[in-house]
């Protein structure tokens, strides 16, 4: 089974991610066992950031980690177990609300695809990049 | 007014204004003299700001412990030559388009010359305090340090074991052949760190409004050349400059002889949205302290709140009346702030109350008009990265940003609040 | 020597009520401030030797009634009538701004100063009483035409009262030269010791009556605080300041100089009701919720110290009485200006709406910091003419009356009662928000408190430099009131 990263690159709708997690040097982090849950934002999701928002962060590393881990959880969570929680708690240190019912929602993010297995985790995908706060 | 066809008008007492803002507009109205106020204080706000930032920092990297910074408001060149990240041609993101990275000329000008337009040496200035007042940034450096846990990571970073090494490393090469104070340190490390958070936040408001003086100069350049026609165009302005500079890093770094001591380095990954802009408007706008000298509470019979997070005693709810005693902190603000006005704004203030003689008052409210648009534009931006877009399809989703309207307009129902008085133009 | 001063008003009202407004206002100031440089010239003429009347002038005039044109001044209306043509100047310099029918105004207050000054100057009962009912019709007419709301009310009231005392006065004049038998209406001629005690006591009743409603003294002083409230700054400024001196200054020349043995005999109790004055005066002020209103009835209280210190008939005390009411006219005039600037500038009087006057930007700074400093000499504050002149109509009257005295002195803290409420209220605290767009106070409209304040500081200050011109007068009428009560002992 591919891992998290291998899913991300082999599918087009994510280039944009696959290039801030190339560029923040996470891409080991993500390939580690894990298990990891990402709820990873397609490009449609990062080009509704105000422009000028990518630029800076892509040239502030350290700030731009920060962002993409506030998208990964530790732990598999599938919208099974998700339909039971109300929150978890990012990697970054913040928490991410969640409401998984009919329809499933992570923070302002609406999931347009969830539940794809990785060897190291799950992924669920979001329309929009959640920002801590 | 697209959301209220979706979903039912607000009740809140403040609805006119929730509407206004899911209408995408300022809590300040748009009319044509607000937009001409609040642009003119930004310009006269800005050209200061280009002298609190540099000095912050000058303070946080350079004077450092000094137990006696006699000389800590006397910028060295190199300070006023610091390139501004966000302008001249060295930026990394070029916001202030025309301007130079090194000081602004009106300010050179008047710390060279000061009020009295002449030019004494700079001691002389001081003394007269015909200079800027940088009290007033130390005050709000004060109250960000003072109410802490308004988000963000940086209050925690600064317990840290981490940073304490970083503290005692440069605490130590600071007093290098200094046996008086490393004796203190060794009997009193917890006075040292302490006072080098306070350093830690003067780096982090420096580092703050590195961004904003631009952004203003920007403000007003802009709607010199016809750009802003309306309030919305100025608060979008500022929604897009807050995403611009929100993943600037926030560092506090000391130079100590030629080693830099980084004791909050920036790869902790602290960012300027959540570690500086969030808790300055929360400190600065929002809470702050009562100010000595304008008023007394009696804590006793609950004039003052039992919660620093119900502390109200920003510019947000000031009371502008009562300035004009020496060293408080607003009045020293509004005192920069006179020496830097357009000159349509002296000639708007000229007509109105007493024309020259209340200008401090004048240029105080209508400081307080530009804070609501700032605070608007920072709700606005709020609402961007945490909830939804205005034009949401989704009336679940308009029924949350109401809301965190309504929520956001509650902290305004304390009758201190001066969000009324603003709707108004005849409140001046 | 005297003339001048009845001729440069009276000649000055015609003239301003006639010319221009552009010519008849700087007129109008010229002439009160020409008869002001008269007085000070007649000062640097006075004899300090002499407690007599001085620069007399006598012409005959409708002999069979006994009219004559007599006039002559000694210590006790000197300074007086340096006070009243002060009172004029500042009086013309109260609330110009907007003033409607200046012309007649002003030459209504000119009127106003010839009159006092001839009430002041007589020697002749009859011309006194002609000089002293004269002014009440351009007084009414003031307070009818440029008065507040209830100026009607006010007048009336203001008229029936003083016309009441008037007669009064007229009553006791006349019985006093009928039944002593006296030559003539000349005050010198009069021989009041012809009379026995009874009917002593009955004429000092009356004129006691007459002039008491005038001072006013509790409880003929019910006409006053409607009055002073309703009328302008300006009329209020020579209302309280100089007119009713009249009073007091009709209590000491004709009652205590005229009927000293009688005087005596009810000196205890007029020292009570002078108490009685003080006290409630004081303890009204504290009630009051209007600024104006506080003044009026702090201006009874001060009053009553004079009564005191004139019934108490030692040396000491009758100098404090003409000191006070040198003292009290200047501070009260100080007072009802600066309040009539606070009215105009915010609009109101209203202790519970006014509030942070102090505010150095948006509030009315120097006059409020003149409030304080003219509620401080009220108050009696060392340095200030107010405790120069208390404190000697205090030392002067305790041993007379101490427990009298002692309750004035106890009233006196009062006054600071009520001055602290009025200045806590008014000056301190938080400027309003939604009322503090006050116009500017310029200078052209504060001058005369400025005026006022330096010379209440130096009399403060200098007491002696006041004192110096009464006591040669005060000496003497004391000493005459004790050879009488010895007499009346024997």
């Amino acid at each position: 089974m591919p891992n998290i990263v291998e899913i991300a690159v082999s599918n087009d709708a994510f280039q944009t991610l696959v290039t801030a997690v190339t560029v923040a040097g996470l891409v080991e982090a993500l390939q580690q066992p894990g298990p990891l849950t990402v709820f990873a934002p397609n490009d449609q999701a990062f080009a509704k950031l105000l422009p000028g928002t990518v630029d800076t962060l892509v040239q502030n590393i350290p700030q731009l980690q920060r962002i993409l881990k506030y998208h990964v959880v530790a732990g598999r969570y599938t919208t099974a177990e998700l339909k039971d929680l109300t929150t978890l708690t990012s990697l970054e240190g913040s928490p991410i609300p969640i409401a998984c019912g009919d329809i499933f929602e992570v923070k302002n993010a609406t999931a347009i695809a969830s539940d794809i297995e990785a060897s190291n985790g799950i992924i669920h995908v979001i329309d929009t990049v959640i920002l801590m706060g | 007014m697209t959301t209220t066809l979706k979903i039912p008008p607000s009740t809140h007492p403040y609805a006119e204004i929730i509407h206004r803002l899911e209408a995408g507009g300022s809590m300040l109205p748009d009319t044509e003299e607000n937009l001409m106020q609040i642009i003119g204080i930004y310009k006269a706000y800005a050209v200061p700001m280009d002298f609190y930032w540099r000095d912050l920092l000058y303070i946080a990297e350079r004077v450092f412990l000094d137990p006696l910074p006699f000389f800590k408001y006397f910028l060295p060149q190199e300070y006023l030559d610091l390139p501004n990240h966000y302008a001249g041609e060295t930026a990394d993101f070029r916001v202030w388009q025309k301007g130079e990275a090194s000081a602004h000329p009106e300010l050179l000008e008047f710390m060279d010359k000061g009020e009295l337009k002449k030019k004494l040496p700079k001691l002389f200035h001081h003394l007269w305090h015909d200079r800027i007042n940088m009290e007033f940034a130390e005050a709000c450096m004060r109250a960000m340090l003072w109410h802490q846990g308004m988000g963000g990571l940086f209050y925690d970073y600064l317990e840290s074991e981490e940073y304490l090494g970083n503290c005692d490393r440069a605490i130590k090469a600071y007093f290098k052949g200094n046996p008086l104070m490393l004796g203190l340190y060794k009997l009193f490390p917890e006075m040292f760190y302490e006072k080098v958070r306070e350093l830690s936040y003067y780096a982090n408001l420096g580092l703050f409004w590195e961004v904003m003086a631009p952004v203003f100069f920007e403000m007003s350049d802009r709607y010199d050349a016809g750009e802003f026609k309306t309030v919305p165009d100025a608060m979008d302005f500022l929604v897009n400059g807050i995403f611009i500079a929100a993943g600037r890093p926030i560092y506090h770094h000391v130079y100590i002889g030629d080693q830099c001591y980084e004791l909050i380095p920036k790869s902790k990954g602290f960012m300027w949205l959540y570690e500086a802009a969030l808790p300055y408007v929360e400190a600065v706008f929002y809470r702050t302290a009562p100010f000595r000298g304008t008023k007394s509470y009696n804590a006793q019979a609950q004039q003052v709140p039992a919660d620093q997070k119900d502390f109200h005693y920003g510019i947000l709810y000031a009371d502008v009346f009562p300035v004009g005693t020496a060293g408080i902190p607003p009045t020293l603000l509004m005192q920069d702030m006179l020496h830097f006005l357009p000159p349509y704004l002296v000639d708007y203030y000229q007509q109105y109350c007493r024309g020259e003689d209340d200008m401090l008052i004048q240029l105080g409210i209508t400081f307080q008009r530009s804070m609501y648009n700032v605070t608007s534009a920072v709700i606005q931006a709020l609402r961007t990265a945490l909830l939804y877009p205005l034009d949401d399809p989704n009336p679940e989703h308009l029924r949350k940003n109401r809301q965190f309207f309504e929520a956001q307009m509650d902290r305004f129902l304390r009758p201190e609040a001066r969000l009324n008085d603003i709707q108004n133009q005849d409140y001046r | 020597m005297l003339t001048p001063l009845l001729l440069i008003p009276l000649l000055g009202a015609i003239a301003v009520a006639f010319l221009k407004p552009q010519i008849s206002r700087p007129l109008a100031a010229l002439s009160s401030l020409a008869s002001l440089a008269w007085i000070i010239y007649l000062f640097t003429q006075f004899n300090l030797q002499s407690g007599a009347i001085q620069f007399s002038e006598f012409h005959r005039w409708v002999e069979p009634v006994g009219l004559n044109y007599s006039l002559g001044v000694d210590g006790l209306s000197l300074p007086l009538l340096a006070l009243n043509s002060l009172l004029t100047l500042i009086a013309l310099y109260t609330n110009r701004n907007n003033l409607e029918r200046t012309r007649l105004h002003d030459g209504l207050i000119l009127l106003i100063n010839g009159g006092i000054a001839g009430a002041l100057m007589s020697q002749n009962l009859l011309l006194f009483i002609i000089f002293y009912e004269l002014e009440l019709i351009p007084f009414y007419l003031l307070i009818n035409i440029w008065g507040g709301e209830k100026r009607g009310y006010a007048a009336t009231k203001f008229l029936l009262y003083t016309a009441v005392s008037g007669l009064l006065v007229i009553v006791g004049f006349l019985g006093t030269t009928f039944a002593s038998q006296s030559p003539s209406f000349e005050f010198t001629d009069l021989q009041v010791q012809n009379l026995d005690l009874i009917p002593q006591l009955v004429l000092l009743t009356i004129l006691l009556i007459g002039f008491g409603i005038k001072t006013p003294l509790v409880p003929l002083h019910t006409w006053m605080p409607d009055t002073y409230v309703e009328a302008s700054p300006a009329t209020t400024v020579l209302l309280g300041g100089i007119f009713a001196k009249l009073g007091t200054y009709g209590l000491l020349r004709f009652g205590l100089q005229l009927f000293p043995t009688a005087w005596q005999t009810i000196a205890p109790g007029l020292a009570i009701i002078g108490t009685v004055s003080v006290i409630y005066g004081a303890i009204s002020a504290i009630a009051q919720r209007d600024i104006k209103r506080m003044v009026a009835y702090s201006s009874i209280g001060h009053m009553g110290y004079i009564l005191v210190a004139a019934a108490a008939g030692t040396e000491l005390s009758v100098l404090g009485a003409i000191a006070q009411m040198i003292a009290h006219g200047l501070i009260l005039a100080l007072l009802f200006f600066l309040v009539g600037i606070v009215e105009k500038t915010t609009g109101t009087r209203d202790l519970d709406i006014l509030n942070g006057l102090m505010n150095p930007i948006r509030g009315l700074p120097l006059t409020s910091a003149l409030l304080i400093l003219a509620g401080m000499a009220s108050a009696g504050i060392p340095g200030l003419i107010g405790f120069a002149a208390e404190f000697i109509v205090f030392q002067g009257s305790f041993m007379a009356f101490p427990i009298p005295t002692l309750l004035c002195i106890l009233s006196s803290g009062l006054t600071a009662v009520y001055f602290v409420i009025l200045i806590n209220r008014t000056c301190f605290g938080k400027l309003d928000n939604s009322r503090a767009y006050y116009a500017r106070v310029s200078f052209s409209q504060q001058w005369p408190a400025l005026v006022l304040t330096a010379i209440i500081i130096y009399f403060g200050l200098q007491p002696n430099a006041l004192l110096r011109w009464i006591e040669p007068t005060t000496t003497p009428l004391v000493a005459e009131l004790h050879s009488s009560i010895i007499a009346l002992r024997e």
